[in-house]
């Protein structure tokens, strides 16, 4: 799994990729949190948050930004950063799942959203889902 | 998609064109309002890609328009005016922004330049104290979920019946601090809760307060009616609705792309979705999108309160609190009269970092603005100038009554945060006298003046255009950011 952040004039270009879907949505959160504070989610921290939620979508796609607008949404309301997920259901257009966080005083970045623009999950050269997801700052 | 230069064809020296041939999905040509070395600055990034695809909305009438501060967005540009037929053209909440009622406001004062000399510094201190900014930081206030809803429908009012701010301001307030049609049951519980603890507050990014004096008066006549003169210090504010905004433009973008294919309607990216303005999806949108407008018109009066006490606490409560010069809207959609190949039209007039500009006699103009045209507010970079500017009949004419937001990015934040040594920034912008106050060093790098076009050569064009006037240029001595 691997996150990449590439240059935009004004907002933030993020590339992901993983081995397999559900993985593309926990690579997903961690770069997300990753922006929202720098490097948090690749530090070992204890969890003392966690919150179950449930999202259907047209497509994976739309499943992807979606989820990602929820746990955005939840880490502004519960001052927390999210960076570990548990599928209990898991379709391309429908998931549940848990998400583990900490709570944070304040975030370095703020994401006023997570945008369906240049959004397209694919599978890459190497066999990989991959898609670029672009944060409005 | 790539758009060279020999696709535009130059229509004035200001106004270039990608025509409507260009692209079979293009419904109205694409223009750009830009001097020729702006246009070609404006070719540096997908800016005109993203205009292109904004020309193919269902429901566009004239032009897809960008401004010279122009810059590549998310879907539709930054710098983008796109107006669609009233009833049943278009709503793009991707054309409005997740920022809803983004915006600005001028505050002004009856002291000078000398009167703050020894003070500046100690007023940055005290207005970085009184107004809340910064990632994830809530405000003073904890609204009830009543009590919300009264925000959400009365705007700016609310804030004066509760005692944060002065009914003389509602006059100096694009559509004086409301939207009649704000409907707070359409705005999801999600967004409420974010907005419960945010009025009052700035935020980050590009949002921020700031202490100017005005260096230049362009034209006196207009400055005298606006309450400006030289030297003269003035406060501005730059921010908008929070996570209440970016709430709702969420939800409805979500349903917005669920709903899009029922209507028939197609769009080349999901991020321009849309639905007719008369329909379920549209309409509920359209109210929700009133109700976070008028918190952000609430939230920027509550700071304006903020500012006006620390402003006391300086100065002492004997001199004069700041006055509302004007308040202005720059991510917002409404439903306006133009003219479009010569007859009257009203539209759905989308503006994501376009300001509104109209001329003399407009009607919802205070009584001493009416014979000069609406202020216009240019914030330029942290460090370089702002302006004010008049609206006129021309950008009725030619811009959906509209203008630029601002000096327009050109930089990354990763590129501005590699040139960029922040405390070296800081300490630089104190030795030419403009003191910055700031949650961080990160906050500071990333608006640095290098990441932003010369807001003197956007203005200018504005100004040779003929779209809006220059009144008064204004230079920063305090710049307070999250």
């Amino acid at each position: 799994m691997k996150v990449e952040y590439l240059p935009h004039t004004a907002d933030i270009r993020m590339r992901i990729t993983a081995a397999h879907l559900q993985e593309l949505f926990h690579v997903g959160i961690i770069g997300m949190g990753n922006i929202l504070k720098e490097n948090f989610c690749l530090q070992d921290y204890p969890f003392d948050q966690k919150l179950k939620i449930e999202i259907t979508a047209s497509d994976p796609t739309c499943l992807l930004i979606d989820f990602l607008s929820e746990v955005l949404s939840v880490s502004c309301t519960e001052k927390g950063i999210f960076c570990k997920v548990i599928f209990i259901e898991f379709t391309p257009i429908k998931t549940i799942a848990e998400i583990y966080g900490k709570h944070v005083f304040g975030f370095d970045e703020e994401i006023k959203a997570v945008t369906y623009h240049e959004a397209d999950i694919f599978k890459n050269n190497d066999g990989h889902w991959e898609t670029m997801v672009v944060f409005d700052i | 998609m790539k758009i060279h230069k020999t696709d535009i064809n130059k229509v004035t020296d200001y106004i270039w064109e990608i025509p409507k041939s260009f692209r079979p999905a293009m419904r109205v040509p694409a223009r750009v309002l830009a001097s020729e070395p702006l246009l070609d600055d404006i070719m540096g990034d997908r800016s005109l890609v993203q205009l292109v695809n904004v020309a193919s909305l269902p429901g566009i009438k004239g032009a897809a328009l960008v401004m010279p501060d122009v810059h590549e967005g998310y879907g539709f540009p930054i710098g983008g005016v796109a107006a669609t037929i009233f009833p049943d053209g278009a709503i793009s909440p991707g054309g409005i922004g997740y920022d809803i009622n983004c915006g600005v406001r001028l505050l002004t004062s009856n002291l000078k330049r000398d009167h703050i000399k020894d003070k500046t510094e100690a007023l940055s201190k005290e207005m970085y104290a009184q107004i809340p900014s910064g990632m994830g930081k809530g405000g003073q206030i904890r609204l009830s979920e009543q009590e919300m809803d009264q925000v959400l429908l009365k705007g700016a009012e609310w804030a004066i019946e509760k005692g944060y701010g002065k009914k003389e301001d509602l006059a100096y307030m694009e559509s004086n601090g409301r939207l009649q049609d704000a409907d707070p049951s359409l705005v999801s519980a999600m967004a409420k809760k974010r907005g419960t603890d945010q009025l009052g507050t700035i935020g980050s990014g590009n949002h921020f307060v700031e202490v100017d004096y005005i260096e230049e008066v362009y034209d006196e006549t207009i400055a005298k009616a606006y309450g400006l003169c030289k030297d003269q210090i003035v406060v501005m504010i730059h921010t908008g609705s929070r996570g209440l905004g970016h709430q709702i433009a969420t939800d409805y973008t979500k349903q917005i792309i669920t709903a899009m294919p029922r209507y028939g309607m197609q769009v080349p990216d999901r991020e321009l979705a849309c639905v007719p303005f008369n329909s379920i999806e549209g309409q509920n949108y359209f109210k929700a999108m009133c109700a976070a407008a008028n918190y952000a018109w609430c939230n920027r009066e509550i700071i304006s309160w903020e500012a006006r006490k620390a402003w006391a606490n300086i100065f002492g409560a004997k001199v004069e609190p700041l006055k509302l010069m004007y308040d202005l809207a720059h991510n917002i959609a409404k439903i306006e009269t133009h003219l479009v190949h010569g007859e009257k039209a009203q539209l759905i007039v989308h503006r994501k970092g376009a300001t509104r500009a109209f001329g003399p006699g407009f009607k919802e103009l205070p009584q001493d603005y009416k014979a000069v045209g609406q202020p216009v507010i240019i914030p330029g970079s942290m460090g370089t100038f702002s302006f004010v500017l008049a609206g006129t009949p021309i950008s009725e004419e030619l811009t959906f009554g509209s203008c630029c937001h601002g000096a327009g990015r050109r930089l990354s934040r990763t590129a501005a945060k590699k040139q960029v040594n922040a405390p070296v920034l800081q300490e630089k912008l104190k030795e030419k006298g403009i003191f910055v106050t700031a949650g961080s060093y990160k906050g500071i790098a990333e608006e640095a003046p290098i990441a932003y076009k010369d807001v003197n050569m956007v203005v200018q064009t504005i100004s040779d255009s003929g779209i809006a006037k220059k009144v008064a240029k204004l230079r920063p001595v305090a710049v307070i950011k999250g």
